[in-house]
């Protein structure tokens, strides 16, 4: 059906085919540019999501489409410049800089150990033949509005395969960087586990400066991450979203798991103006391990918005979430969590909680938690509550000699923290904590203000 | 004289709860307030701790020779007051451990003594806690998450113990409590008992003051000390209730 799509967003349209055109001007790889060509025809058809569509009643694009982010050539940086944004234990490094792979910034991922290989998505296109099976999931992403427009101007990412039984010493540590105003990071990212593989990956999206109010200044960062999860694979994942505060975010991560794997995926998200991670989640097996935590951290007039969409297939499966929002200021949280249970899917614990703490009166918190259940030998819950600080726990602390101040960062810490105790890794963890408390001291140095 | 409570009255949502209250407490003492349920005796407890839901209207409270309040809960508490809490607040994700050694610190600070860091602090509590006979692992959790009634009160009394305060009021601390956790309770309070900390005994029941034996019981009434003695009042009131205590109250007043 031919939507009705406004003159502005007409413009954005237009804007990104002609992108998407020049990419395949310059590219010989037939199957990557039907993948482009595909995108185009639907976002022609399609637009941009309005508030109309439910789907983005509350995170609104109006400022997105009226950007237009270009696919430029990476910035040259230094490893200096990176310096501040590696973690403090260690880590097999890959660096991208606005959407690029970097090989040279990168550790060397030749060395990387029997059984794992490493490309950047560019080298694949540009070596290969026939990439249309690394589209294998297109039709699902092409659901998506920013699925569409990653594929619309597709370009790089990695592609990683670990084969049966491969782990790596090391966690692997992504490192994508923004550094100019107008840019679009445009990034697909495919992971691919064998047999009893395991994989920790960290993926951290900075700004290399942090820019001033100029509207020059902003960038769009679209990801889509596919992950496919063989028997008996383990997949811990950590997602830091720290981008300057006038960015734009678009995550989408598609995750298909197979008998017995297990999966674990924590999202931190704190920085951009607009940002959305989406989870798709698809437990295509028995006794699959899938858990999802969030903790989101919105000041200003940001809006934070994190989704899960957890497809439980088949028998024995457990899905665990926690979400959790601290909001401040005028700024918006949206959460929207979705468990399916099919009608095969019995013995299914799925499990999903959301809880937003509100520490102004102007934050706002739109929240959904759906269940969908065909199957009736199920125990599924879920919950939401939002409310400001409970001023009895203040009064405790205080009565103890914490001052009201300190009660309060007290007793915030402790509430968005409680979905990092997901990870198991403790230096990891440690980690996490350290840039989530940093970005709670920053807001609340505001609220005292 | 550590406290001196002079005519204080105090309302919370425009209903006045206290109405004149009179009480003098002097270091080493201990002084049980009793009376019937809406009596004003958790008000009492409330606003001595400065919690800023009750207004006070009128009226003295001096501690320590200090204006009491004037000063925010949070110092009231470093100048050595300590509430124990009728029902001690759940705070998920702050550990008891880390909750104790900023409290303990911030007293400290007080007092002019130095910080003390996590090692120390461990040896410390680790002495107050055998000193109360508890469980070890009581600072690993927590605050309260998933502790029974008992414990909580337990925590309380912990706490207490750690902050060495100079006057402690115990609101309620009896109720719900098991007899095992009110002698462990009660033996806390009395191992912390000195000729220098002075205690404020809130209750309904005569049950823990058998155990703490009071130097000086009041009577609590309609937001006023209808009835002062030694600890004979308490069985006092075992036998007769509160009944007549209060009869002959309303008589004098008519």
């Amino acid at each position: 059906m031919q939507r009705k799509i406004s003159p502005v967003a007409q413009k954005a349209v237009a804007h990104y085919i002609a992108e998407s055109e020049r990419l395949n001007q310059a590219c010989d790889n037939e199957s990557l540019k039907q993948i482009r060509e595909q995108a185009q025809a639907l976002l022609k058809q399609q637009g941009f999501p309005t508030q109309r569509d439910e789907n983005w009643q509350y995170t609104r694009l109006t400022n997105f489409v009226q950007k237009h982010f270009e696919v430029k050539p990476a910035s040259k940086i230094t490893s200096e410049q990176l310096h501040k944004f590696m973690p403090d234990f260690a880590v097999t490094k890959v660096v991208f800089v606005d959407g690029w792979f970097n090989e040279s910034l990168s550790d060397d991922l030749a060395a990387l150990p029997k059984g794992v290989s490493f490309e950047s998505l560019q080298d694949t296109f540009d070596i290969a033949g026939d990439t249309s099976a690394l589209f294998s999931s297109e039709s699902e992403i092409t659901k998506e509005p920013f699925g569409v427009l990653n594929s619309l101007l597709l370009a790089d990412g990695f592609y990683l395969q670990l084969s049966a039984n491969a782990h790596l010493e090391l966690p692997l540590f992504v490192l994508n960087i923004q550094t100019e105003g107008q840019h679009m990071s445009n990034l697909r990212n495919r992971i691919e586990l064998a047999d009893n593989a395991e994989l920790t990956l960290i993926e951290r999206y900075v700004t290399l400066e942090t820019s001033t109010q100029d509207n020059d200044s902003m960038a769009c960062t679209n990801v889509v991450t596919e992950v496919n999860l063989a028997k008996h694979t383990r997949f811990k994942q950590v997602v830091m979203q720290e981008q300057d505060d006038n960015a734009f975010y678009f995550n989408n991560q598609y995750i298909y798991q197979d008998d017995s794997s297990s999966c674990m995926s924590f999202y931190g998200s704190m920085g951009s103006q607009l940002s959305r991670h989406q989870n798709h989640i698809f437990m295509n097996g028995e006794h699959i391990e899938s858990q999802q935590n969030s903790a989101c951290l919105a000041k200003d007039k940001q809006t934070v918005d994190s989704r899960t969409d957890t497809q439980h297939n088949d028998v024995w499966g457990n899905s665990q979430q926690l979400h959790k929002y601290v909001l401040t200021d005028h700024a918006v949280g949206v959460f929207n969590g979705m468990i399916r249970v099919d009608q095969k899917a019995q013995k299914t614990d799925g499990q999903m909680d959301n809880k937003n703490l509100l520490l102004s009166d102007t934050a706002k918190m739109d929240t959904k938690p759906q269940l969908e259940i065909y199957a009736d030998d199920v125990k599924c819950s879920h919950g939401s509550a939002s409310g400001q600080i409970d001023k009895n726990q203040i009064f405790y602390l205080q009565a103890r000699g914490i001052r009201r101040a300190d009660a309060i960062k007290m007793i915030t810490h402790a509430f968005l923290l409680e979905p990092v105790e997901v990870i198991n890794n403790a230096a990891i963890r440690q980690w996490v904590t350290a840039r989530l408390s940093a970005g709670l001291a920053s807001v609340q140095k505001k609220v005292r203000e | 004289m550590l406290l001196k409570v002079e005519n204080l009255q105090a309302e919370i949502d425009e209903k006045q709860i206290l109405k004149g209250l009179n009480i003098e407490v002097k270091p080493g003492e201990v002084h049980a307030i009793m009376g019937p349920n809406g009596a004003g005796k958790s008000t009492l407890a409330n606003v001595l701790s400065g919690r800023d839901d009750y207004e006070v209207t009128e009226g003295h409270v001096t501690f320590d020779g200090e204006d009491l309040l004037e000063l925010d809960a949070e110092d009231r508490a470093r100048k050595g007051l300590f509430l124990a809490f009728q029902y001690p607040v759940e705070i998920p994700g702050v550990s008891n451990k880390l909750f104790m050694q900023t409290a303990l610190n911030a007293v400290r600070e007080e007092r002019g003594l130095p910080a003390l860091d996590m090692f120390d602090f461990d040896e410390f509590a680790k002495a107050k806690i055998e000193l109360l006979d508890m469980r070890a692992d009581l600072l690993e959790r927590s605050v309260n998450v998933g502790f029974s009634g008992g414990e909580k009160k337990r925590n309380d009394i912990f706490q207490m113990a750690l902050l060495e305060p100079k006057l402690c009021i115990l609101d309620e601390t009896d109720s719900g409590l098991d007899i095992d956790a009110l002698r462990v309770v009660a033996n806390g309070v009395n191992a912390l008992r000195s000729a220098e900390r002075s205690f404020i005994v809130v209750t309904h029941y005569q049950r823990l003051l058998d155990y703490i034996k009071p130097d000086h019981v009041h009577v609590l009434y309609n937001g006023q000390i209808v009835k002062s003695g030694g600890f004979e009042l308490v069985h006092e009131l075992e036998e007769n209730g509160y009944d007549e205590i209060i009869q002959q109250f309303e008589n004098k007043n008519q």
